[in-house]
């Protein structure tokens, strides 16, 4: 596959969708793909994602905004371009095979000319299906009706790739044999690709880059490690996964907490503040006059969650590597890790 | 709008406007009975009429339709279970051979019972007279039974294939045996899927004229097409069917409710699908035996019955034209009902309310027996003929041409309104495997609207659509007291040829009309068979 295709960009900005008597599903999105990256698009049910990656596709038309790749508009103000005429490959939650279809004539649909077939069993084989050219869709397996919808969609050899939870219909280990498959041929294609998702641990192990998604907007993007250790909000944060949110005041250059002052050096003395805390950055040390005492102790494979207090009543998560010998009653001191530690606005 | 955004909505609403046509179509009879019926002046026939031939009527036509529907329930069920869930010899075949009975007329098969089992007949004289003679109420709803149980048998079939297994199985481990568990697991589930079968069986019978009026069971339709036929009164007609109506639209409404609760006894029944019993060597002929007999009773004697009997005739000189009535009618309305179903089917993929509507409206006109539209019909025609006759005498000084007589569009117009409601709920079926997504995906390709309508759309629904307008092709062929009504002077069709002989005791002529029908109505129902029974078994997201 050539490199021509995947050299430009392709960037949103200010994207609308209004469906009617609703709340607007798109209430002007930016967003920018890199050309031969994995952008993962992460956000909570009804946030819009969906929504965004139709829009892109040219199967939604925008009520405001606009989308381009590099310096062809697809959509802005009176040009909505059909969707046939985007060259954007897509991957659909359900994977919408054609059920009149073998596998062959799925992944042929999308090409023309004399090669037609001949590429179409080139994409099969690069996916270990070359021998289920003639089975129909109804007689393959969920795996490989997913491996089948990819190959169809990067057949054409599209400017973008969009995949709708690729993997959502799927058994949890199949999930991860075939991510890292679909990872594995989308670099290979050196495709530009939007993936779907609202599970944070697949979007931060597929995605060179991340874009948090939320009522319509999209809140926040970067690299997955760099977005995981420094969101900018309280809803960015929670959508990465679990998190102890701390009201406090910044007194002295530092946000006083139950679980210690942090370092504020952002923010004006006197401002109510958040503090972040992943479950990680609490490190617990076992000392007989503690200000906390275990409260629960859970067992999660890879660590250990425990439940703590203090006198007043707080209680906070934290995660623990194996082993410990922590146990309920145990009185701890805790340090925070300010790595795993961010300070939000109010 | 910008043009392109004009042109992407362009075919959802001209599909709206067909859907609100298709509506039109078959609610305005129902309408225009009930505005004759209401505005109409009072006469003393219906007055008359109540106090003496009414009584017989609402009897009789209770009596059949119970009969009816026990005797199709009872077929329908044992027969869909045995084909959904055992094993025995033929079984892929009986699936859907069963369902062909439906291409006989009950009147056709009331012909040639009826001839066999009188005095005289070969019955009769074989058992030496002991054989009852099919006749009346009982022998009525007898020949109902026999040709209307494939509706049970379907649903019933379709019904015990999807169940799941989980049920059954937890009733045996809580200490049920197999018919008790049978009894209280599968029987109740399939229930509601059973009630509507039995409501379509219902249904037909009380629209039914020749084969009532045959055996000599005067029911309510007979009564609807004497007070026009005989004392040409249209406001009584109106007002009888009311009657007619108002019973088939509480029949109907059970039908809708009973398939709605069925889809939801089905919701979660595709995961497991049971395992077939392997019955004995014994128990699968006797098995196979239990689905020759209804299939041998509705279909075959009939037809052999009436084959004998046009052997040794004389081909009637009408029967070509009518047949060539017949075939363009039943062509004609096939199409146009395929149409008006696909295009509300495509309207419903709006999810507007103004297309759901519609289509609850057209699916009205199924509950109308078809001389009540018949009914509706001379009622529309000449209020309007009444409209524009004085308009049209001042401005061109001559009698408009009367709209009534001498136009099969007003028959093809009563067909509709009673059958296109039949084409739509196929089509939304056909058109329900067309996801969107699927659309999503072809466009994303790069195939254009037409080119995904082609390509993706058409391969998929094609089977199903013309097996919806194949399936209104058979009831139009069938059809005879609406087109009893509505047909112009000297117009005959096989159905009217075959009642006519027949009613003048002149069986030997009627045969090779009443045997044509269901010969020519064969073929279609086979496809039918064969697309209801394949799009079943291996469509498993359908």
């Amino acid at each position: 596959m050539t490199d021509t295709h995947t050299r430009r960009g392709l960037s949103i900005r200010g994207a609308q969708r209004r469906y009617v008597k609703e709340t607007a599903a798109l209430a002007g999105a930016d967003l920018d793909l890199e050309p031969g990256r994995i952008t993962a698009l992460l956000g909570p049910s009804g946030s819009g994602k969906s929504t965004l990656l139709r829009a892109i596709a040219g199967l939604e038309r925008l009520d405001g905004g606009e989308i381009r790749l590099g310096d062809t508009v697809w959509a802005g103000p009176g040009r909505h371009l059909a969707p046939e005429r985007r060259r954007v490959g897509m991957v659909f939650q359900d994977y919408a095979l054609f059920p009149h279809l073998d596998a062959l004539a799925n992944v042929a649909f999308g090409l023309k000319g004399p090669d037609a077939r001949t590429i179409a069993m080139a994409q099969l084989e690069a996916a270990e299906l070359g021998h289920k050219a003639k089975a129909f869709p109804h007689e393959l397996s969920g795996g490989e009706q997913q491996r089948v919808a990819l190959a169809r969609a990067l057949a054409p050899a599209p400017a973008i790739v969009l995949l709708d939870e690729p993997f959502s219909g799927l058994d949890r280990r199949l999930r991860q044999e075939l991510r890292e498959r679909t990872v594995d041929t989308l670099r290979r294609a050196g495709a530009t690709a939007l993936m779907v998702t609202h599970d944070a641990d697949e979007a931060m192990a597929v995605a060179d880059a991340l874009a948090l998604m939320d009522q319509g907007r999209v809140i926040q993007t970067g690299a997955p490690e760099h977005v995981w250790t420094h969101p900018h909000s309280v809803t960015a944060a929670r959508l990465l996964g679990d998190i102890e949110v701390i009201e406090a005041f910044i007194k002295a250059g530092a946000a006083g907490t139950p679980l210690g002052p942090v370092a504020t050096p952002d923010f004006k003395n006197g401002c109510t503040v958040y503090v972040l805390v992943r479950p990680q950055a609490i490190r617990l040390t076992p000392s007989a006059d503690g200000a906390f005492t275990v409260t629960r102790r859970r067992s999660a494979g890879t660590h250990l969650a425990f439940t703590i207090a203090n006198a007043e009543g707080q209680s906070f998560t934290t995660h623990t590597p194996v082993p410990s010998t922590l146990a309920v009653g145990d009185r701890v001191d805790v340090e925070l890790d300010e790595a795993f530690v961010t300070v939000v606005g109010a | 709008m910008t043009p392109a955004a004009r042109q992407g909505g362009r075919l959802p609403d001209r599909a709206t406007a067909l859907a609100i046509l298709a509506a039109l179509v078959c609610a305005a009879p129902v309408f225009a009975v009930a505005w004759i019926a209401v505005t109409g002046e009072t006469g003393d026939y219906l007055a008359h009429l109540a106090r003496t031939r009414l009584p017989v009527y609402l009897v009789n036509s209770a009596l059949v339709a119970a009969i009816a529907a026990g005797g199709a329930g009872l077929i329908g069920t044992v027969l869909g279970w045995l084909v959904a869930r055992t094993e025995f010899p033929g079984r892929a075949l009986f699936s859907w051979v069963l369902i062909l009975p439906l291409a006989v007329p009950a009147y056709v098969a009331a012909y040639a019972w009826l001839d066999l089992s009188q005095a005289g007949g070969p019955l009769h004289a074989a058992t030496a007279g002991l054989f009852p003679t099919v006749r009346g109420a009982w022998g009525a709803g007898l020949m109902f039974a026999l040709v209307l149980y494939p509706y049970v048998y379907l649903l019933a079939r379709d019904t015990f294939t999807g169940q799941s297994a989980d049920a059954y199985n937890a009733a045996r481990t809580l200490g049920a045996g197999p018919f008790s568990a049978f009894a209280r697991t599968s029987l109740p589930m399939a229930r509601p899927a059973l009630a509507a079968g039995l409501a379509l069986v219902i249904m037909e019978s009380l629209a039914d004229y020749g084969t009532v009026s045959y055996l000599g069971a005067p029911t309510l339709s007979i009564g609807l097409v004497r007070a026009w036929s005989g004392a040409g009164s249209l406001v009584d007609a109106a007002r009888l069917s009311l009657i007619l109506v108002a019973v088939a639209l509480i029949v109907f409404g059970l039908e809708r409710a009973q398939r709605s609760r069925a889809r939801s006894h089905a919701a979660s029944g595709r995961h497991r699908p049971a395992p077939r019993f392997h019955l004995s060597r014994t128990q699968g002929l006797a098995a196979a035996l239990a689905c020759l007999i209804p299939l041998a009773l509705g279909l075959i004697v009939p037809l052999a019955r009436l084959g004998w009997l046009a052997l040794n005739e004389q081909p009637a000189p009408n029967l070509l034209p009518a047949s060539w009535h017949s075939l363009t009618l039943a062509a004609i309305s096939a199409v146009l009902a395929a149409g008006l179903g696909l295009s509300t089917a495509y309207a419903l993929r709006g999810r507007t309310f103004i297309a759901t509507a519609s289509a609850r409206a057209a699916g009205l006109g199924y509950a109308v027996p078809g001389a009540v539209a018949a009914v509706g019909v001379i009622a529309i025609l000449s209020g309007t003929q009444a409209l524009i006759d004085p308009a049209w005498q001042s401005v061109t000084g001559e009698v408009f041409p009367v709209l009534l007589t001498g136009a099969a569009a007003a028959l093809i117009f009563a067909y509709l309104s009673r059958f296109a409601a039949a084409a739509i709920g196929p089509s939304e079926a056909a058109l329900a495997r067309v996801t969107p997504a699927l659309d999503g995906a072809a466009r994303t390709l790069g195939a254009t609207r037409g080119e995904t309508v082609r390509r993706v759309h058409w391969p998929l629904i094609a089977a199903g659509i013309t097996s919806a307008g194949l399936l209104v092709f058979v009831e139009v062929l069938k059809e005879l007291p609406a087109t009893m009504i509505l047909r112009p002077f000297n117009y005959d069709t096989l159905a009217i040829i075959a009642h006519n002989y027949a009613s003048d005791e002149r069986l030997g002529e009627a045969a090779l009309p009443s045997l044509l029908i269901p010969l020519v109505a064969l073929l279609p129902m086979i496809f039918v068979a064969r697309y209801l029974s394949r799009a079943r078994s291996s469509s498993g997201q359908v």
